[in-house]
């Protein structure tokens, strides 16, 4: 992991998520696929599987941080991407915790005793359709808008270089 | 018959759903506890080769991925017919106590610690890691992530990574460690015991000094009376690495103690149709229902099972928790459900020293890290202590030591039958007819299951929700006529 002290000034992609539970790791494919083409431009790129007190260390001394998850919504659309910021925060899968502190509380958290946090936080979560099996593969409604989807995350990535 | 619903439970990384079931009279019914199934994991395993599974299963839980891989580790040491070099069994121990002291660290000061420090009935948007620092300083929260974070740099640096963990190989681990990682392990866990103590002490500074806290663990609707099972050294101490699997009944004498293969002799699971998880109980005593007292089949699981089933600790200081615990709460075993904190807080400390004592242990940098593979026998079994429970994985090989087979009853799921009772009697506990239902009634009701710790991303995962806890009356018709929210 990258030290606090070259952190300062860059962006941090952080992917959450399970790559065999199906859909459930769309975070970190999409992660490995914007790694490869260095999207973000001198971004750091990391995989984490849970998020709640975890996400603090994570996250410190970054200038922004990207995080892409998975969330399931009633009648949501596989593949949408949803683009949120700690003002409309709505919980995905993975960035709380069940057995220590939700993702606000993380960030309330880390403010409350002083952590150096990104002034800019996104939310980057992708509708998906199946979590519950395990599987190293997507299913058919995200392998097939797989394309559509990246090209999203990098639409919205490129930006933050 | 009047319903109330709690769905989702508050927090995420495994989804659960409370269901209780009022009287007309609004006295409570019955209670079910219910979670999603996690599908497809045996198919998963099919046709690989068995020593992938270590790997393969850390990322069945993103919370106690150490736990599966140990399991997994032994399970595949066995089907290989190996027994592991000492260094290569003590560096999975110091790995594996760096596990704990991470998880109960969590759990004491992110999940019990606002009951007891802020209060059960307390705020909501109080009652939280946060209000306990504002209580404590902020120094402390300070050392709370701090502690973790050390603990997790351990895991990481003896497993290879803190989550997707790669040390364990059939008959031992990859690699050892240098003198001069040691020389900084010994410092880190000097810390953890200070920590621990710390810790302990700040326990019995805020909830044994409350006397409203000790009634509620004691005198509170939150007792039952079940069996006892966990893993003990040859000396009958608490071990979590190794042993055998010892189950004392609720008078505390020992009612089997058994090797990890033997393990489908003493325990058996059972279906029920409304739930996706099974109920583990004892196959000599047999399954006489939701029942608890001395005729139950059902066992529990946790850390202060795993202190009732043992006969002591094995390092000093927790030793002497062990028996300020047991003496305080009128002697062995100990029913308290809320009790399991306390539990935890002795276990936190056997961590520490134990991690201490590993790591000054001079075969801790040997070098020879892996026997050599004896014949594929093609089954193998092992257990370990998880932090929720008795951990179980057993696998089936053909010749090649390609899977054909596997089982698991993880930590959760022994607990699965005495978390539906624990619920229902805390409920009962504080569900009266004509009693407004508040958002503290839902918290008591809730610090039942909480203090179980449950983890149900070994057999479930999370599903969508917005952090709430929802309950819900309906009429006898299902119409909804009130309900209390927490966000």
């Amino acid at each position: 992991m990258t030290g606090l002290a070259d952190r300062s000034g860059k962006v941090l992609v952080l992917g959450i998520g399970n790559e065999i539970l199906t859909d459930d790791g769309i975070g970190l494919k999409l992660l490995e696929d914007l790694e490869k083409k260095g999207i973000p431009a001198g971004a750091d790129f990391v995989k984490a599987t849970v998020g709640g007190l975890e996400i603090l260390d994570l996250i410190s001394g970054y200038k922004s941080v990207v995080f892409l998850d998975a969330i399931r919504t009633a009648n949501g659309v596989p593949g949408t991407v949803y683009v949120m910021d700690l003002s409309d925060f709505s919980e995905t899968l993975h960035l709380s915790n069940l057995h220590d502190i939700s993702f606000i509380q993380a960030i309330k958290l880390g403010k409350t005793l002083g952590y150096s946090l990104p002034a800019a936080m996104h939310i980057l979560a992708v509708e998906i359709v199946e979590d519950l099996v395990f599987s190293n593969q997507f299913t058919e409604a995200i392998e097939s808008r797989y394309p559509e989807i990246l090209a999203r995350v990098e639409f919205f990535c490129e930006s933050l270089g | 018959m009047r319903k109330i619903t709690i769905d989702p439970i508050t927090r995420l990384e495994g989804h659960g759903k409370i269901e209780i079931f009022l009287r007309p009279d609004g006295e409570v019914e019955n209670v079910y506890f219910q979670v999603p199934e996690l599908r497809g994991f045996e198919k998963f395993c099919e046709g690989r080769p068995v020593e992938e599974l270590p790997s393969i299963v850390t990322k069945i839980c993103g919370v106690c991925p150490g736990c599966h891989h140990m399991a997994s580790g032994k399970a595949v040491d066995a089907v290989f017919g190996v027994t592991p070099p000492p260094t290569a069994v003590k560096l999975r121990e110091l790995f594996y106590m760096a596990h704990f002291i991470h998880s109960h660290i969590a759990h004491f000061y992110a999940l019990a610690a606002p009951d007891f420090v802020v209060g059960p009935t307390a705020n909501p948007a109080e009652r939280n890691i946060l209000g306990v620092i504002a209580k404590v300083g902020l120094e402390i929260g300070g050392e709370v992530i701090k502690q973790r974070r050390i603990a997790q740099e351990i895991q990481a640096l003896i497993g290879g990574h803190q989550t997707h963990i790669i040390m364990n190989t059939p008959g031992g681990v990859k690699k050892g460690i240098t003198a001069e990682q040691r020389d900084d392990i010994v410092k880190k866990a000097e810390g953890f015991v200070e920590f621990s103590k710390f810790s302990m002490q700040l326990f019995k500074d805020v909830v044994l000094g409350n006397k409203d806290y000790t009634d509620l663990i004691l005198n509170g609707p939150y007792a039952l009376r079940l069996h006892s099972m966990g893993l003990v050294d040859a000396n009958n101490k608490v071990n979590f690495y190794d042993g055998k699997v010892r189950v004392v009944d609720t008078m505390g004498k020992e009612l089997c103690l058994y090797s990890a293969p033997e393990y489908t002799e003493f325990v058996e699971e059972r279906v029920e149709p409304w739930s996706y998880l099974k109920f583990p109980y004892l196959k000599k005593i047999g399954w006489k229902g939701f029942t608890e007292g001395q005729d139950s089949g059902v066992y529990q699981a946790t850390p202060l099972s795993r202190l009732n089933a043992a006969d002591g600790m094995a390092t000093p200081i927790a030793q002497s928790e062990y028996e300020f615990m047991f003496k305080t709460l009128g002697g062995k075993p100990v029913h308290a459900t809320l009790a399991m904190h306390w539990a935890r807080l002795i276990e936190l400390i056997y961590s520490a020293e134990h991690c201490l004592e590993l790591a000054l242990d001079a075969e801790i940098t040997g070098t020879e890290l892996r026997a050599p593979l004896g014949r594929i026998v093609g089954e193998g079994v092992g257990i370990v202590e998880a932090q929720r429970g008795t951990l179980t994985h057993h696998y089936w090989t053909d010749e090649k030591g390609m899977v054909r087979k596997v089982n698991l009853i993880v930590g959760t799921t022994n607990n699965n039958a005495a978390i539906c009772m624990s619920l229902k009697k805390a409920a009962q506990g504080v569900i009266k007819k004509d009693t407004p239902i508040t958002e503290g009634t839902l918290n008591m009701i809730e610090m039942a299951f909480r203090a179980y710790d449950p983890c149900f991303s070994c057999a479930t995962h999370s599903l969508p929700g917005n952090m709430r806890m929802e309950l819900i009356l309906r009429d006898h018709e299902g119409n909804i006529i009130r309900t209390a929210r927490r966000d």
